[in-house]
């Protein structure tokens, strides 16, 4: 109850679906309830990581590059022979690799975490882009496409992955020392430091988390479209980001959790499918999204100076 | 005896990181000088001196947000609407008025980012980053919606003659392209107001030091909407000079200009964490980035290869700067 008074985003979405009843749409059809699971699960796996890294005071934006690759490496290797689950464990590798040398930049060498995963995106789009000569690759092997493409007790592949990592990032958050060093770093980092934490190696962890979280989620993605598509663009990690905070998991750090970042994504994607659902022109779509990222971070940024003034 | 040996070696260090960027000119016009014959021909000249494009206005705005300690990631947004509206204009109240209102435009947007980061008290980057980044999708999509998506052709489509469009595009005063003589105008006076003024200096102190500047009487808030505007300004400019050399404009022309901008100011050596750099410095990277990418096209390097490159190449910059900032 505490969050849901809270949140923000939980009247947003309330009042969507309210509206929604209203219209003469095909919004409340299981075919469309479905797309929209199925669309907010693989940006949700992308959020659950990246709030680690918030938490920790910190953001990714080269998740979406990472998606795309791990995508395409699983795919490429694959094709090229290799047995399917190997391939998978080597594609959600290389997102964690990515993460650790982030992780060794942001944190090790206190480099600024948005622009170093700014440039890492650059460099691991380019990498995607190299591997795959900028076309589009698609898995020759049909049982690769099974793994997100079924659903079990007509809930898709893809969301039950989502829930079992959501259920498990908020066990590690929750009840893990782990989980409870990143709130403490975030909220105070000298402070931790101070006391004990290992504040290096765990803010590290919590990017190879992020890196290895984007990862899974590329290989889900890939599977569904049984492509891998090497062009992520700057918008997904933006979007996932944006998602996250206005969740309320605030770049203030050490607050938030896994439940804020769902309801905040679900937010964002619910928004634009009931756009969609209305036939809205993609473009004034982008203008609404636009219009709700700067209120709502402008809020966020409001509401943290008035506690300040009031202290 | 070993302490001033270590000294000497100390400076040494210090002295290599602090003209890394000159060094790094320096060793790729070398290489490629042997590696490619063609690159030292006065016609690769001409191309370099183009290619010192709208780029290189961008990222002298780009310079004061970055040293004022903020960021911005609205320029795609505003190069396109700024390039879209004024070739709208053109055919209704000429060419002239139409330049002005999009330089006029390109400022007014900058400052309604400054005033959205001042009314909401974003006093950081990171937030500075989201909420420009929404203003960029804002500014992009009023861009589409009122072109309807397609793109303007000046070159055919115009009943209006646009003749300075056209010199600024194409004309030479000598070896020298008329775009580039105005970005030497721009640059000599941004350095003067940077170096000279000032308001230019409280800049830097704003991005060094938020709270002691402002304890310290600058107006800090008027100064975060200024450097805004002021980068508002130059990617307008920016993206006249970009519209001016091509004939046909797409609505997304402004796409990864932000990435690019940063890029060339961060690896100039302006730190990123705010109160250090200069506009000579973001000259500098400008020239490494534009002269990376024509030797890697005359050594022939795949363009997949270049994006590695050039990220590769952008978190390097950024962690040698705080390399630089922990040795003090």
């Amino acid at each position: 109850m505490k969050i849901l008074g809270k949140q923000k985003a939980v009247i947003a979405i309330l009042f969507m679906l309210l509206v929604m009843l209203f219209t003469d749409s095909n919004f409340y059809t299981a075919g469309n309830l479905f797309n929209l699971l199925e669309a907010v699960s693989t940006n949700a796996i992308i959020a659950f990581g990246v709030t680690l890294a918030v938490i920790c005071k910190g953001c990714d934006l080269s998740v979406g590059s990472v998606m795309a690759m791990s995508g395409i490496i699983a795919i490429i290797l694959i094709n090229g022979g290799m047995h399917m689950a190997l391939a998978i464990i080597l594609a959600v590798l290389s997102g964690g690799l990515v993460g650790f040398i982030n992780g060794f930049l942001i944190v090790q060498q206190k480099s600024e975490a948005f622009i170093i995963t700014l440039g890492m995106g650059m460099l691991v789009q380019g990498v995607a882009l190299l591997l795959t000569n900028a076309n589009p690759v698609s898995a020759s092997n049909p049982s690769f496409q099974r793994i997100s493409g079924e659903s079990w007790l007509g809930i898709p592949n893809i969301a039950l992955f989502m829930i079992v990592l959501g259920i498990l990032t908020f066990l590690l958050l929750r009840f893990t020392s782990f989980g409870r060093n990143c709130y403490a770093l975030g909220g105070d980092y000298e402070v931790a430091e101070h006391s004990g934490i290992n504040v290096i190696k765990t803010k590290w962890f919590a990017f190879v988390l992020t890196g290895t979280f984007a990862a899974v989620a590329g290989v889900l993605a890939a599977s569904r479209m049984n492509t891998g598509l090497p062009i992520a663009g700057v918008e997904i990690p933006l979007m996932v980001n944006c998602g996250v905070v206005i969740g309320g998991t605030s770049f203030a750090g050490g607050v938030g959790g896994v439940p804020q970042s769902f309801i905040g994504i679900f937010a964002m994607f619910l928004l634009r499918n009931c756009m969609g659902m209305l036939g809205i022109h993609p473009n004034v779509q982008m203008l609404v999204l636009g219009i709700m990222v700067v209120l709502i971070i402008a809020l966020d940024c409001y509401a943290i100076k008035r506690k300040k003034e009031d202290v | 005896m070993i302490k001033q040996s270590q000294g000497a070696r100390l400076r040494i260090v210090d002295f290599l990181l602090e003209y890394l960027v000159l060094i790094a000119i320096v060793a790729l016009i070398l290489i490629t000088a042997i590696v490619s014959p063609r690159f030292l021909t006065v016609d690769n000249f001409i191309n370099l001196m183009r290619q010192f494009g709208p780029l290189s206005f961008v990222a002298l705005g780009m310079t004061f947000i970055i040293v004022g300690g903020f960021i911005d990631l609205s320029i795609p947004g505003m190069i396109s609407l700024v390039a879209m509206v004024t070739l709208m204009l053109v055919d209704t109240i000429g060419e002239i008025p139409a330049l002005i209102i999009g330089l006029l435009l390109g400022t007014t947007m900058g400052f309604i980012n400054g005033m959205i980061l001042v009314i909401s008290g974003a006093s950081t980057q990171a937030k500075a980053l989201f909420i420009t980044f929404g203003m960029s999708l804002i500014y992009r999509s009023i861009a589409l919606i009122i072109t309807g998506g397609f793109p303007m052709n000046w070159g055919t489509l115009f009943e209006h003659p646009m003749p300075v469009t056209r010199t600024l595009g194409a004309g030479t005063l000598g070896i020298l392209s008329h775009s580039f003589i105005l970005f030497l105008f721009f640059l000599a006076v941004l350095f003067i107001f940077q170096s000279k003024t000032f308001l230019g200096r409280a800049i830097a102190y704003t991005g060094g030091n938020l709270n002691a500047a402002e304890l310290g009487g600058i107006p800090t808030k008027r100064i975060m909407i200024f450097i805004y505007a002021l980068c508002g300004f130059m990617t307008a400019v920016g993206a006249i000079v970009l519209f001016s050399r091509v004939s046909v404009t797409v609505p997304t022309v402004g796409t990864f200009f932000e990435r690019d901008a940063i890029m060339a100011v961060v690896v100039g050596g302006t730190s990123l964490l705010g109160g250090k750099g200069s506009v000579l410095r973001t000259v500098m990277g400008v020239s490494l980035v534009i002269l990376m990418s024509n030797c890697m096209n005359l050594m022939g390097v795949n363009t997949h290869m270049q994006e590695v490159v050039r990220g590769a190449i952008l978190v390097l910059a950024v962690w040698l700067d705080h390399r630089r900032h922990e040795r003090g």
